[in-house]
């Protein structure tokens, strides 16, 4: 691939090169990107929009799917899941689930990039931590789970290393703890791997620049590292953000909720509305709910895209 | 008091390579006690002193899924839609990323809101107007139903990183090529795709994953044996009174391993990635 | 070149939707050519039988069974759909909701009154009549506003299972037959060196039915009931008293670890490795048990009883049922297949294989013939009668776990047991 031929720019385009009047060269540059983005669309239209445009209409109406005789209700289904206990209950799990997740999933996904990006450290031996650190990332949810349970019962592999006998899954003070750390676990490698391909795209000159103008390997992580590294987090933590308020599988499998209701999230508490209590009504609308809780990131995201610019 | 470099580097590198064993336990040892007990008996996963290796170290396990037609099957099943959906994935999110990373066009904000606000949605609330639209296209118990699926599941997650990672790039990198007489496209997969190759292997290696262990829509939409996922598998052996723990972690560990090796052999790109020069311009 | 590059972009954009259009036409157009039509020439009919049950019995033993059907009716071809038991509630509502649900369906009695009042699941009593089947030979329908939409195939009863070495070791000589000599077994089995408990108790929210098998199974056994009149009535003396008893069993300290999160897989690896005493659980299981753990000495018997109580005994059971898709175009095949499986010979085989009680009279499994465990099972199952009242009822699943979780708060402390009844009362009368 000759790079080079296309990054060396030709001064004269660059000084004569016939510019467009802006405006025309903006709507050219959109019918293209339009053409870029057609296949995305119409496959998110027709799959995605759908559906979610028929759950927002299941959320205004009553007795959906199920029976025929389903009616507009207005609001009433939002009243009632607002008024419900029970759904302020699982919105403060899933905040305290997903805050603390994340922010592990950044830690340790960073430390574990950083260290496996190191150059102290012979490359046969980076590639064998490579492996080892993925691990958590090839089972699927329902087999996590099962893992989990295993090494955590009363009688499990922690207790007896640790020499305890603790409930860690049925304790109702530790199960929130418990479940949250199981998810750290399954899902820092999405982390690691992400940034580990983004340090791979830091100019190693800008670290070289760094270290003659003196600057400590702190200096340089904060100066260099994370600024570069910037846009891939951002949107690591807003994707990781949205997929861990959707966790399911690992909360059902491991604790269904319990005990009591210390484990229950927004994903569980519709879960059961739409398939324990058959209630589609509730569900759409806690689903919509759930969906504008993420628009208001999805909308600081894309404003922080634009400041960026 | 002053230590040489040399002294300092050693030091550094133990400290490197402590926080890596230190690492490894946490994320290797849950997954060693897997291994450990998919060689055991179902009775002995559960005894008291665990032990790692027991008497009866077996690969019945093993024998029993590799020996099921079935079972290989659903492996066969896995790969062909994982492998799929990971490719067109990345052909489709490539594009749509450079689209928002490069170009300014009307609307570009709300769809960016949408794209990434779709993804909140519970699967499991999609799951029963999904349904129905997927039998009325007629894709019901199709691998291109599951595949356009997961599509519109993976899509989102691929376009946003791979933005983030055009973001990373330069953009007189490609704007010279433009400027240079060539098209968008060109500019696009001579100059950006080549050194975001990090960036897409990662992205392409998390589709897989995502694709490969998908659970409840790989259910729903499928309906005949021969149509089933490895996730649909390891739940079969989940039964309703009693779990074949053993072969529950055979399953899982031999779905891995290709995945394993896939990682390996693609994780060069991590370090042959970009060199300094080609980006600094 | 602007003109050019105009060209070039209009081309990208077509292209672009054109790439799309074209292969998402090819993928259905393959799609469509996958799936199968039910119609097939000559009159012959395709009808699609969902359950769980064939990936739990023995390889192929079910498809085989269903080839005797088939070639006792050539003109009907059966398409087994088999999926996992803990997902095959979504699944036929998923099917219900678009109307493509199999013709016929494996039920648990939990599900039986949300299917039937969603109208998805046909009166079976027509269609059996016309099929030519006796419903007098069937030992229970599951009716719901006096139509019947599930028939029991077969019956999984729940005795109490003791670990007679365990209980020798602690001195008790018998199995216990009163909650008294139970609590006291139990006691002295958790006094005993080493981690053994005495009971073992799964209330995990996840699949609440330890709330059915394991809690309400005790006021079952002494003749008591959480209804009246159909309605819920937890707060009365049997549950009360039943649930009291629980609660003084936890305070003691004699349930094993972990019952909060405890499944009844769980609690059946907790027996068979020796670390509990007793435990309530479904026959099924005897053959699971003997062959992870050959060693184990263990023995059945009914659910211990009030001390006072000297009544017929109620035995709690969990069915595989079967009930027939409300749209599907061939009822009469769907019936014929019900016929089949209920059929005196069919039924002894298939409980036979599956370890459980027939769901016709006049079957009898091979196994109560050669196997003294199974035997003694039956003798207590003909000794008292089959108690589930959670069968039938709305939303059972959600009502077990609702008491579930009350429960848990209870013996959590932050509540008392009789708080938690009169709360989860208060929860199910909603329900009704």
């Amino acid at each position: 691939m000759s790079i080079r031929t296309f990054t060396a720019p030709d001064p004269e385009t660059l000084v004569n090169g016939a510019q467009p009047p802006k405006k025309r060269r903006q709507l050219r540059r959109a019918g293209e990107s339009y053409g870029f983005l057609a296949p995305t669309l119409i496959l998110l239209l027709v799959l995605m929009i759908v559906p979610i445009v028929m759950v927002v209409g299941y959320s205004f109406q009553d007795n959906v799917i199920l029976k025929s005789s389903s009616e507009f209700t207005g609001i009433a289904n939002y009243v009632t899941v607002l008024t419900d206990p029970g759904f302020w209950k699982a919105t403060g799990n899933t905040l305290y689930f997903c805050l603390i997740s994340v922010a592990a999933h950044l830690v340790l996904g960073l430390t574990f990039a950083m260290l496996l990006n190191s150059r102290l450290i012979s490359a046969p031996s980076r590639a064998f931590f490579r492996a080892l650190y993925v691990l958590p990332w090839l089972f699927t949810a329902a087999v996590i789970a099962v893992l989990w349970r295993m090494l955590l019962s009363p009688n499990g592999i922690v207790n007896f290393l640790l020499d305890t006998d603790v409930e860690w899954l049925a304790s109702p003070q530790l199960a929130l703890g418990t479940v949250t750390f199981i998810n750290i676990w399954a899902g820092y490698p999405f982390f690691m791997v992400s940034l580990l391909a983004g340090l791979q795209g830091i100019p190693q000159d800008l670290h070289e620049a760094a270290s003659i103008d003196g600057a400590s390997p702190v200096q340089r992580f904060w100066n260099v590292t994370i600024p570069q590294l910037r846009p891939i987090i951002v949107s690591l933590l807003l994707l990781d953000l949205i997929w861990t308020s959707q966790q399911f599988a690992l909360i059902w499998l491991t604790t269904g909720g319990g005990p009591i209701d210390v484990t229950e999230m927004l994903s569980t508490y519709t879960y059961k509305l739409a398939f324990a209590n058959y209630d589609f009504s509730l569900a759409a609308t806690s689903a919509v709910l759930v969906l504008l809780l993420s628009m208001v990131l999805a909308v600081l995201y894309v404003r922080h895209q634009k400041a960026r610019d | 008091m002053a230590l040489t470099t040399q002294g300092r580097t050693r030091l550094a590198r133990s400290g490197v390579l402590a926080g890596l064993i230190l690492g490894a336990v946490f994320a290797a040892g849950p997954v060693l006690w897997m291994l450990s007990s998919s060689f055991k008996s179902n009775t002995e996963i559960f005894e008291l002193p665990p032990r790692l290796i027991t008497g009866s170290f077996s690969f019945d396990a093993y024998t029993a899924i590799l020996t099921d037609s079935e079972t290989l099957r659903f492996f066969f099943n896995s790969y062909l839609v994982a492998g799929a959906v990971t490719i067109l994935t990345l052909l489709v999110a490539i594009h749509a990323a450079y689209a928002f990373s490069r170009f300014e066009f009307r609307g570009k904000r709300v769809l960016n809101v949408v794209i990434i606000s779709v993804q909140a949605v519970p699967p499991i609330t999609l799951l029963i107007p999904y349904f129905g639209l997927v039998v009325g296209l007629g894709l019901y118990n199709t691998y291109p139903g599951l595949i356009l699926t997961y599509m519109v599941f993976t899509l989102p997650y691929a376009i946003i990183m791979m933005t983030g990672y055009l973001n990373t790039l330069p953009r007189e990198l490609d704007e010279a090529v433009r400027v240079d007489g060539a098209g968008s496209l060109t500019a696009l997969w001579r100059v950006l795709v080549p050194i975001s190759v990090p960036g897409i292997v990662s992205v392409g290696i998390y589709t897989f994953m995502i694709a490969w262990n998908e659970y409840l829509f790989a259910l729903t939409l499928t309906r005949t044996t021969e149509m089933r996922t490895v996730p649909i598998g390891i739940q079969l052996l989940m039964g309703q009174h009693s779990y074949e723990w053993n072969q529950i972690m055979a399953m899982s560990i031999l779905g891995s391993i290709p995945v394993l090796i896939l990682f390996l052999v693609l994780q060069r790109y991590f370090i042959s990635g970009l060199t300094a020069g080609s980006v600094k311009s | 070149m602007s003109t050019h590059r105009r060209m070039r972009n209009r081309v990208t954009l077509f292209t672009g939707i054109a790439t799309t259009a074209v292969s998402i036409v090819a993928l259905t157009g393959c799609g469509s050519g996958g799936s199968s039509g039910a119609e097939e020439a000559g009159g012959d009919v395709t009808i699609e039988f969902a359950q769980w049950w064939e990936p739990e019995l023995p390889d192929g033993e079910f498809r085989a069974l269903i080839d005797t059907f088939e070639e006792a009716n050539p003109e009907i071809t059966v398409d087994l759909v088999s999926g996992p038991y803990a997902s095959t509630k979504e699944q036929l509502f998923a099917g219900a909701a678009s109307g493509t649900m199999p013709d016929v369906v494996g039920l648990d009695g939990a599900w039986v009154s949300d299917f039937a009042e969603q109208g998805v699941i046909a009166d079976l009593t027509p269609l059996l009549d016309e099929a030519g089947f006796d419903d007098s030979q069937l030992v229970s329908q599951v009716k719901v506003e006096d139509k019947t939409y599930m028939v029991p195939v077969v019956n999984f009863v729940y005795p109490m299972f003791t670990n007679d070495d365990l209980l020798s070791q602690a001195g008790v000589a018998a199995p216990p037959e009163t909650r008294t000599e139970f609590a006291d077994a139990a006691g002295k089995v958790s006094d005993l060196d080493g981690d053994a408990s005495g009971w073992v108790l799964p209330l995990s929210l996840e699949a609440p039915n330890g709330v059915q098998n394991d809690v309400m199974s005790w006021a079952w056994a002494s003749g008591g009931t959480m209804l009246k009149d159909g309605r819920p009535d937890l707060t009365n003396e049997d549950v009360t008293s039943a649930v009291d008893f629980i609660g003084g069993l936890w305070d003691d300290g004699v349930i094993a670890p972990g019952s909060f999160t405890m499944k009844e897989q769980d609690k059946v690896e907790e027996f068979t490795n020796g670390r509990v005493g007793m435990m309530i659980d479904s026959l099924a299981h005897i053959n699971l048990i003997r062959e992870t753990n050959p060693d184990l000495n263990f023995s059945i018997s009914a659910v211990p009883a009030a001390d006072d109580y000297s009544g017929e005994r109620g035995i709690p059971y969990a069915s595989w049922g079967i009930g027939v898709a409300e749209n599907s175009e061939h009822k009469d095949a769907a019936a014929k297949l019900v016929s089949f499986l209920m059929s005196e010979e069919t039924n002894s085989e298939l409980s036979t294989m599956a370890n459980a009680f027939p769901g016709n009279t006049e079957s009898v499994p091979a196994f109560v013939e050669d196997d003294d465990l199974f035997k003694k099972a039956f003798d207590i199952y003909q000794a008292g009668y089959p108690a589930n009242e959670f069968v039938g009822l709305p939303v059972a699943e959600e009502l077990m776990r609702q008491l579930g979780a009350q429960l848990q708060s209870a013996l959590d402390g932050q509540q008392s047991l009789s708080e938690a009844l009169e709360k989860a009362q208060t929860e199910w009368e909603g329900e009704f």
